[in-house]
């Protein structure tokens, strides 16, 4: 188990190592950022002095090897706009995304996997062609138009929620709302066919035979066993979710990480840039792990194949 | 007389004045919030070398500049100074500075100590500020006494007051407290900026939002609103949900919205004449190295070039694009920079070329173009003007009617503002408006149609360096007036690279809680927060 951990750690700083680089190098051929940062009139000695206050009149090579090294030194380097550190941008946007992406998660599972029990239980029914509706309307959705949708509704004609913007518990529903409903949709359509096949399984039937209480052997013995896949994908999912989120956070205003990547990029922030996709292809990695992890807990085979 | 006669009547009468003061007093107080979606908060910095210009809308309300424009007239007015002397045909400058002005938070008194730092900060090397090439024409800068500063340049600068100016767009001569940036530095100053203005500092949430917080009894205008909160909203349709959900107060929109605002019966603010749209025929620039004598419009062969380019003029039907494209927000005007009122803009000038794509074509042919030519299309936005890739798009298509084949190309601003430095877009079109940044129309051609210039927006070419040079040194306005009327004017007529679009008006969206918003007119960009009523 201990090898088969450290093999995977290793594989998971080396994902990250070719990660950052393809960023490093994708960023710089994008343009120069300081044409957005000095007046279109500035003369080319202003150019050279903030060009070589950023650093940015040394090699490419340089630039990297200098990069990769302060990676290593926990220095994710000064945002190119603010001068402030990359570290503090990160942290400022991270709790607003994750709130975003828990509750949207949350959201998700509710409905998911309750529904998708269901429609499997039920399957052939009317809840059941409902259930499924419900699930090709959420994965073809664009979360753009449903969101749009979403706050003319109920933040114009209804005047129930907030349109746009972060504050309290209200100013969080629609944007999680619109966030989760393709991944419940999802999570519906996974837990439906995964219940289906878990329930003409053997032991469910000999459990049945057994005189178990039906709802224990649905949400015990069925549900159990039915939620690895389910599980796999929600966390990789939520990662997504952090930073994923962009088109929900611009509809919705909500400030968090992917708006904040997003904006860095259309202003040529690279340290931004890099840290922000740093930050996220770690907790991919990170989540990928997990789910690997996880995995061996949850299904003994797995452990004893991997010990 | 019996006293309690009149006694009664009197007490009534002081009761009847105190609650008239009171209520007085009452109206005075600021109260409420008011919130503003806009798309953009710029660079998002607060220092003068660090901000460039496009942080003017959220920076406005707590900053102020020496001078300001009368609302009326447009003509210079004070602000924190309170008169001003010009000497020596325009190179000796002279800032009598307001007394008893006070920086926020107990920063202390402002001195012409805190203008000379401000200006040395904007002047200097690696300054991003927009106005950093014309702060760099200072020789000196001399504190005569705490309240008076005196600035002395090499050459005439007849224009100063402008850069110094609240009442223009990217006016961002912002006067800055020394005291507090030398004791926080650049990042404390950064993250608590200090300046006079009717609002103060309260948070900056970068990307999110910033707020402000009225400051009482201010010198100038107390505001009606307690608190300005401006959140950045990036997606338009979002800022008119959020402004109709009653989210928000003041929404940031462009002309094209114009239609839809009505219907849904939102109100909204006209700001007019605050950008001069046109179409850069790139490659105008024959004595330097990016030159290509092949681009139709600017080939050496001057007549068949005028012809090109009078083609492409007339067969744009510009009315059109005005009232589909910037929702009827503008005027069609054929003269170069200049708004509909200026005093320079006469009627010769202000009409446009006709829409005539038949005599287009044929002009095309004589100018040796029978079956058209290919150039490309820049499709570019700027901030604050969204609708110029769709105007670019317009016209590229009223191109392809009389034959010429347009390639159109999406490009960034940050990569296409390389291209403008380097004069490295010979023979691209693109659209673009110039923001009034300055009141006459030379001042903006000084930055970006001059030889000496650090990047060219259309044009450079010795006679019209000719006017710029006599204009800068022109003290007599009545004389800069006529130049540019009858000399400046036709001159750019006959020989400006360009289509010639007009004269665009802004528009904001506003919700029921904003009442009178009285704006300077040809300022782009929102301004005077401190005097926007609230609706009763």
């Amino acid at each position: 188990m201990w090898t088969y951990l450290i093999g995977r750690v290793l594989q998971t700083v080396l994902s990250m190592l070719v990660v950052i680089s393809i960023v490093f190098f994708l960023t710089r051929l994008s343009g120069n950022p300081i044409h957005l940062l000095l007046d279109v009139n500035a003369s080319e000695r202003d150019q050279q002095i903030l060009m070589h206050h950023l650093g940015l009149d040394q090699s490419l090579a340089v630039q990297y090897g200098l990069y990769v090294r302060n990676i290593f030194l926990g220095d994710f380097g000064r945002s190119v706009l603010t001068r402030r550190p990359v570290t503090e941008h990160i942290w400022e946007r991270l709790p607003a995304t994750v709130e975003l992406g828990m509750v949207a998660m949350f959201l998700s599972v509710l409905i998911g996997v309750p529904l998708g029990v269901y429609s499997a239980v039920h399957r052939g029914g009317t809840l059941d062609g409902a259930a499924r509706v419900f699930a090709v309307l959420g994965q073809s959705m664009p979360t753009f138009w449903l969101g749009l949708m979403l706050i003319l509704l109920f933040g114009v004609v209804l005047r129930f929620l907030p349109a746009g913007g972060r504050g309290g518990i209200e100013h969080l529903i629609l944007p999680a709302f619109t966030l989760g409903y393709f991944t419940s949709a999802a999570i519906l359509r996974l837990t439906r066919s995964a219940m289906l096949e878990v329930l003409g399984s053997d032991y469910i039937k000999f459990a049945r035979l057994k005189g178990l209480h039906e709802q224990v052997v649905l949400w015990k013995h069925g549900l159990k066993n039915a939620l690895l896949p389910v599980v796999t994908f929600a966390v990789m999912l939520f990662v997504q979710f952090l930073g994923g989120a962009v088109v929900t956070e611009t509809v919705f205003a909500w400030p968090g990480l992917g708006r904040l990547i997003l904006e860095s990029i259309t202003t040529r922030d690279y340290p931004i840039v890099q840290a922000g996709v740093l930050v996220l292809s770690a907790l991919y990695l990170t989540g990928n792990l997990f789910v690997d992890v996880l995995y061996s807990y949850l299904n003994p085979r797995i452990r004893h194949a991997r010990a | 007389m019996n006293p309690r006669r009149w006694i009664a009547p009197m007490v009534v009468a002081a009761l009847c004045l105190m609650t008239a003061v009171a209520a007085q007093g009452q109206a005075a107080k600021p109260e409420g919030t008011l919130t503003v979606a806009v798309a953009t908060f710029g660079n998002e910095r607060w220092l003068p070398h660090l901000y460039v210009g496009a942080e003017d809308v959220v920076l406005k309300p707590m900053f102020e500049n020496l001078l300001t424009r009368d609302p009326k007239t447009g003509e210079l007015a004070p602000m924190l100074a309170e008169r001003w002397k010009v000497a020596d045909g325009g190179r000796t400058w002279t800032f009598y500075i307001r007394k008893g002005v006070q920086f926020h938070g107990g920063r202390g008194e402002l001195t012409a100590e805190d203008v000379r730092f401000t200006f040395a900060t904007i002047a200097k090397d690696g300054s991003a500020n927009s106005l950093a090439p014309e702060f760099r024409l200072i020789k000196s800068m001399e504190v005569e006494n705490p309240h008076t500063l005196t600035l002395r340049f090499e050459k005439p600068f007849v224009v100063f007051g402008n850069k110094v100016n609240q009442g223009l767009f990217a006016s961002v001569a912002f006067i800055q407290s020394k005291r507090h940036v030398e004791t926080s530095k650049d990042d404390g100053a950064e993250r608590v900026p200090v300046a006079t203005g009717p609002w103060k500092f309260v948070e900056h949430v970068r990307g999110d939002r910033i707020v402000y917080e009225a400051v009482e009894n201010h010198w100038r205008a107390t505001p009606n609103f307690k608190r300005l909160v401006f959140v950045k909203v990036p997606e338009p349709s979002t800022r008119m949900a959020m402004l109709r959900a009653g989210s928000v107060d003041v929404i940031e929109i462009g002309g094209e919205y114009a239609d839809e605002l009505k219907q849904v019966g939102v109100r909204t603010l006209l700001m007019p004449n605050v950008s001069w749209l046109y179409i850069i025929l790139g490659g105008q620039w024959a004595t330097k190295s990016t030159y290509d004598p092949k681009v139709p419009w600017a080939q050496p062969d001057a007549e068949r070039a005028r012809k090109v380019r009078i083609a492409l003029n007339l067969a744009v039907d510009k009315q059109a694009i005005m009232q589909r494209v910037l929702g009827g927000l503008g005027t069609v005007m054929g003269s170069w920079l200049m708004y509909p009122a200026d005093p320079w803009a006469s009627d010769a000038l202000k009409k446009p070329y006709p829409y005539d794509p038949t005599k287009a074509k044929a002009l095309l042919a004589e100018a040796g173009y029978p079956n058209g030519f290919e150039t490309t299309m820049n499709l570019t936005a700027w901030p604050g003007r969204g609708f110029l890739p769709d105007v670019g798009e317009a016209v590229a298509t009223y191109w392809e009617k009389i034959g010429i084949r347009v390639k159109r190309r999406p490009v960034d601003r940050a990569v296409f503002a390389a291209d403008f430095r380097a004069r490295a877009y010979s023979g691209v079109a693109l659209a673009y408006a110039s923001p009034l940044v300055a009141p006459e129309p030379w001042e903006v051609l000084y930055r970006s149609g001059y030889t000496k210039a650090a990047l060219s927006l259309f044009i450079e070419h010795p006679k019209l360096d000719e006017y710029i040079d006599r204009l800068a040194v022109q003290p007599s306005h009545t004389e800069r007036v006529r130049i540019m009327r009858d000399e400046m004017g036709p001159w750019l007529s006959e020989f400006a690279p360009g289509v010639a679009i007009g004269s665009a008006h802004a528009i904001a969206g506003l919700g029921p809680k904003v009442g009178d918003w009285p704006v300077i007119p040809g300022h782009m960009g929102f301004h005077n927060w401190e005097f926007i009523s609230r609706a009763r």
